[in-house]
């Protein structure tokens, strides 16, 4: 006879399978700092990359004003001003980036052990049921 | 008002039974605007700027995910931008790369807003969105709004400057991605406009979740009367030439928009508001609730009135007949019934008294040993 309870639990893990279930089995396979880690990782080489881009958009903008009366003093503190921001930014981006990416590692955690827990509680109901 | 609040209770259950196709509905009229503005804007590669691909493409995203309809309306500006040269595809597509670092790497689920506030624009009601997404959003809607900003007017610049982007060889290129980048950083206008959106979507939001009454009408006013004034301040200081009147007329459509949000999410009685306070072991508790106004739809129920059936009339003489024939078969049955019980066979049996004397005469014979 149909299980009403058994059919809901099952399109509930259905739909999770088909949804975030995929994603979310992807990062329960790391420790949750490693995961973390690797993210803030390639959070910061897209941001160095994305950083060089807009400098140099900004360097072609304003290449003229800069060019006039440049000297190597202007060029240095130039430099250290981009690094500077650069350096922020890392921090910023970083900080950031660890935090958000811990949280999703919690999440994901969670629905993954909530997915076993249903998926053994459906293997209780077959068992009841074969009995 | 209460007739004005019956049809929002209708219209909420109205959206919630067909809120499947209604999504749908909205989803292709967004792709319909974004492709249709993008291709009647800077439509120079003619074989994805005629109707049917604006109108093909649109179909194919109301039925995809929003971020497929941002992938696919970057990717198209990029290709009409490569037709038209290679110094405004390597612009635009820089300036795409930089926004997808700095932004949307982390929520691609609010990338809608950017394609939302180039159409504000193009529809000339920039001033909508702050308003809007300030009562509900977030604050960090704030950076797809800039984003979107910039990207209206880079395409802007293309559209009014596209004769001077064109040319090949690498000397012209490298001049035409000088002008491009000059004009999109010394934009002062964009600039301006950014700040006024972003501030005003910042201010709007903040106003928004502050727990004073009428604090959503109150951050409508505080908002556009923000826009105005950094508007304002942002011709007078760069001297841009920004026409008044849009400005102000714009601004009372986002206080109309702004109202009927209120309206819409948030309809609440001030009057009946009840303040508490109350503590436990850690804090002491001040709490204001203000209830909601909500009112029951009156149902309808629908009566049926049917045409007049004639009956079939009966003579009262023939109905006394039939039961009286009804009551004399069932005295007979009962009769019979008694008859059988004592065992007497049932042709000799024609009334009472001959039955009593039967059985007088049975049992004298009995008794008196007779045959």
């Amino acid at each position: 006879m149909l299980n009403e309870e058994r059919v809901r639990l099952m399109t509930r893990m259905a739909a999770y399978e088909d949804g975030k279930g995929r994603e979310d089995m992807k990062i329960s396979r790391y420790y949750r700092k490693d995961y973390a880690s690797l993210h803030t990782l390639i959070t910061i080489l897209w941001l160095t990359f994305g950083y060089a881009a807009l400098i140099g958009l900004i360097g072609i903008a304003y290449m003229e004003p800069l060019m006039k009366n440049l000297t190597l003093t202007k060029l240095i503190l130039l430099g250290c001003v981009i690094v500077g921001i650069y350096l922020i930014l890392v921090v910023v981006y970083g900080a950031s980036a660890s935090n958000i990416y811990k949280n999703r590692h919690g999440r994901a955690k969670q629905r993954v052990k909530q997915y076993y827990r249903d998926l053994s509680r459906l293997k209780k109901m077959y068992e009841k049921e074969k009995k | 008002m209460s007739t004005l609040l019956v049809y929002k209770e209708q219209l909420q259950a109205l959206y919630a039974k067909y809120a499947q196709y209604i999504n749908k509905v909205l989803q292709f009229i967004l792709a319909l605007l974004v492709f249709g503005l993008i291709n009647s804007n800077i439509g120079y590669m003619k074989l994805v700027s005629s109707a049917i691909a604006t109108i093909g493409l649109s179909v194919i995203c109301a039925f995809l995910p929003l971020i497929v309809l941002v992938v696919l309306a970057s990717a198209l500006i990029l290709v009409q931008m490569f037709s038209l040269s290679l110094a405004a595809l390597a612009v635009t597509g820089l300036v795409f790369f930089i926004m997808y670092v700095f932004y949307f790497r982390f929520t691609p689920d609010k990338a809608w807003i950017v394609l939302l506030t180039p159409i504000a624009f193009a529809l000339k009601i920039p001033y909508v969105i702050p308003i809007a997404l300030g009562l509900v959003g977030t604050p960090v809607c704030a950076v797809p709004v800039a984003c979107g900003t910039i990207v209206y007017y880079m395409l802007h610049y293309v559209k009014t400057s596209s004769a001077t982007l064109k040319g090949s060889g690498a000397a012209s290129m490298i001049a035409n991605i000088t002008t491009f980048a000059k004009q999109l950083f010394q934009n002062k206008e964009m600039w301006v406009m950014t700040a006024a959106l972003v501030l005003s979507l910042v201010v709007v939001n903040f106003i928004r979740t502050k727990s004073a009454d009428h604090s959503w009408r109150i951050a409508v006013g505080a908002g556009v009367i923000l826009n105005i004034v950094i508007v304002v301040i942002g011709d007078v200081t760069f001297n841009i030439h920004i026409a008044y009147l849009p400005l102000i007329l714009t601004n009372i459509l986002a206080v109309g928009v702004g109202l009927a949000m209120e309206f819409l999410f948030f309809t609440v009685d001030y009057t009946r508001t009840e303040r508490m306070q109350f503590e436990d072991d850690e804090y002491y508790y001040y709490v204001k609730a203000v209830p909601k106004i909500t009112i029951s739809v009156p149902e309808k129920t629908v009566k049926k009135i049917n045409e007049r059936q004639n009956t079939e009339t009966i003579d009262a003489a023939d109905i006394k007949k039939v039961v009286e024939k009804q009551k004399q078969n069932t005295s007979n049955i009962e009769r019979k019934k008694t008859v059988s019980k004592n065992a007497i066979p049932k042709g000799k049996i024609t009334t009472h008294d001959e039955t009593d004397k039967e059985l007088l005469e049975r049992s004298l014979k009995k008794d008196l040993g007779l045959k």
